[in-house]
């Protein structure tokens, strides 16, 4: 058996190399930094032969997604990837291919929204696509980005939902680190080839997403959002059997960190989680009980992994890098009180927002704002 | 873990050297990582970059605000790297034609420029600095010679001798100053 391989790479490259792990028939792209390099790197990788798929470049982000639709429907295995702007002008076609059951996988390099522009990272632009009916894995680490989306191809094509894999812009992306690459048989074993129940087949024609009425819209929407739920232990079952087989765990909906004795535990999503482990080991030094719970799955948000994973009466301090307008604080602060809400009542949830345009969050500042929260 | 920081000037090669250092530490056993910060990207404007390597997986993803090292491409830049942040006992190694000392910190020099003009790396803009500033750092960080010459070779099949002349003779003519001058700048 052939041992995997260790390399020197870039979170962007790393998403590449999984996309031709994953054996992706059609890739649709248009370039936005700090997205660019994972397009870049995909259409070399075609244009030399490393992968046989179609590289389609097109003119927008909007065409992007609706080419992606479309192979999806005809049966391919599809990729794409994005960042900020680029996501919100998809945003009409999200809902199409969550709506039209299409397992599309698209890695969104999280980026500050404009205005004003920004390059830099925050999670605006991944959050305010919650409602669009996609799974959204958000990443810690340039490994981590490889594993989720060979997972991601799989819990997609099970369910027939899009998923979404997201990472910060330059914090990831553009981070040189070590990249464990098992070898292409373990993967091809984690994920077969893709057998559509379903496609659009000239030789055998078929109409797809007429108007329907509402009984039946009703029916599809209850579906979409059942099957969301229902993803849950797939995305258990994949992280486990990726494991499995390969050795590598980045937790499966939830990820921890010195939690279980924990009394102040930190919530936070992406790099800034993972730089959280050395806040979380300044704070133990200095005698308080800390740990850290961090979502891997923001959407379908894992409320049941969360209210059993946390401590009693546990003070959960939640760092958000976005803005919940119209309230004070951020997103995730609100989706955690609300699963919260009657279930466990001796919690207590403080919050800030930090970091937003890629403000540098380092394992000092953290540990400080936590200390600073404790006395709030 | 160790953490460095370079301070450069943008088309000066900082990101390349960055990047040479955490290959250095995978070739050399350890986990390595280079995290350029990028700014609004022009020629001249200023850049950083962090390097990171330890024996253990590294979780941080910030750039280093109290790096144990802190490499200045410039000896222009000195005074301001240093008061990006440096640890109270960090070492600053900078490319410069003479000895600079660096108050209360241990400083090595190592003239970039001069080894690459001798072994002929000129890019458009200029010479190119990180080769030799690589052969030095590696000396600073006790990176042995092999590990250093290993790394320029996987990273450029076949780049053969200007490469690995230049930074070997960083390697051993990177000096470590008489700290007692006081920096002025």
């Amino acid at each position: 058996m052939k041992a995997a391989q260790v390399i020197m790479d870039t979170g962007t490259h790393a998403a590449a190399l999984a996309v031709k792990s994953a054996r992706v028939d059609v890739v649709p792209g248009y370039p936005i930094t700090p997205q660019t390099s994972i397009m870049e790197a995909i259409a070399d990788m075609v244009e030399n032969g490393e992968l046989n798929a179609r590289f389609i470049p097109v003119e927008g982000e909007h065409s992007v997604l609706a080419a992606a639709v479309a192979a999806s429907a005809a049966g391919a295995r599809v990729f794409t990837a994005t960042s900020a702007n680029g996501l919100l002008y998809m945003h009409e076609v999200l809902h199409m291919a969550s709506g039209g059951r299409l397992p599309v996988v698209m890695c969104n390099v999280n980026r500050g929204v404009f205005a004003p522009w920004t390059l830099w990272a925050d999670h605006q632009d991944s959050f305010a696509q919650r409602d669009t009916g996609w799974i959204q894995y958000h990443c810690s680490s340039n490994q981590e980005v490889f594993n989720t989306i060979l997972q991601a191809f799989r819990v997609a094509e099970q369910i027939n939902i899009p998923v979404m894999v997201n990472f910060d812009g330059f914090a990831i992306s553009h981070c040189l680190m070590p990249l464990t690459l098992p070898p292409q048989e373990d993967i091809d074993r984690f994920l077969p080839p893709h057998k559509p129940e379903w496609r659009l087949d000239p030789a055998n024609p078929s109409s797809f997403s007429n108007v329907t009425m509402a009984a039946e819209y009703a029916t599809f929407r209850q579906m979409l959002s059942d099957d969301i739920m229902a993803s849950i232990p797939l995305v258990k079952q994949a992280a486990q059997e990726y494991k499995d087989i390969t050795g590598m765990w980045d937790g499966d909906t939830i990820d921890t960190y010195r939690l279980e004795d924990a009394e102040v535990v930190a919530f936070a999503v992406n790099s800034m989680a993972a730089e959280l482990r050395l806040s979380i080991d300044i704070l133990r030094e200095q005698g308080i009980k800390a740990g850290l719970l961090r979502p891997r799955l923001y959407l379908p948000f894992p409320a049941d992994d969360i209210i059993s994973a946390l401590p009693q009466n546990a003070q959960v301090m939640v760092l958000d890098r976005n803005y919940n307008y119209g309230h004070p604080g951020g997103i995730l602060a609100s989706e955690l009180k609300n699963v919260l809400f009657g279930r466990r009542n001796d919690i207590t949830v403080k919050n800030r927002v930090m970091g937003i345009g890629g403000i540098d969050l380092t394992r000092r500042f953290m540990a400080a704002e936590i200390r600073a929260m404790m006395d709030e | 873990m160790l953490e460095l920081r370079i301070n450069g000037f943008g088309g000066q090669g900082s990101v390349t050297l960055a990047h040479l250092l955490a290959q250095a530490a995978l070739e050399n056993g350890e986990h390595g990582q280079a995290l350029p910060f990028f700014g609004v990207e022009r020629r001249g404007a200023p850049v950083r970059a962090a390097v990171r390597m330890s024996p253990t997986t590294i979780h941080a993803h910030s750039q280093c605000e109290l790096p144990d090292y802190v490499v200045v491409m410039s000896e222009k830049l000195t005074k301001a790297a240093v008061s990006e942040g440096i640890n109270e006992i960090g070492t600053v190694i900078i490319n410069a034609p003479h000895a600079v000392a660096v108050e209360k910190h241990s400083t090595w020099q190592v003239d970039a420029d001069a080894i690459a003009h001798e072994a002929g790396l000129f890019s458009a803009d200029g010479p190119l600095i990180n080769i030799p500033l690589f052969g030095a750092v590696c000396r600073v960080l006790n990176i042995p010679q092999n590990i250093m010459e290993q790394t320029i070779l996987n990273k450029w099949p076949g780049s053969g001798e200007r490469n690995l002349g230049a930074a070997g003779k960083a390697y051993h003519t990177v000096a470590q100053v008489n700290v007692k001058r006081a920096f002025s700048a």
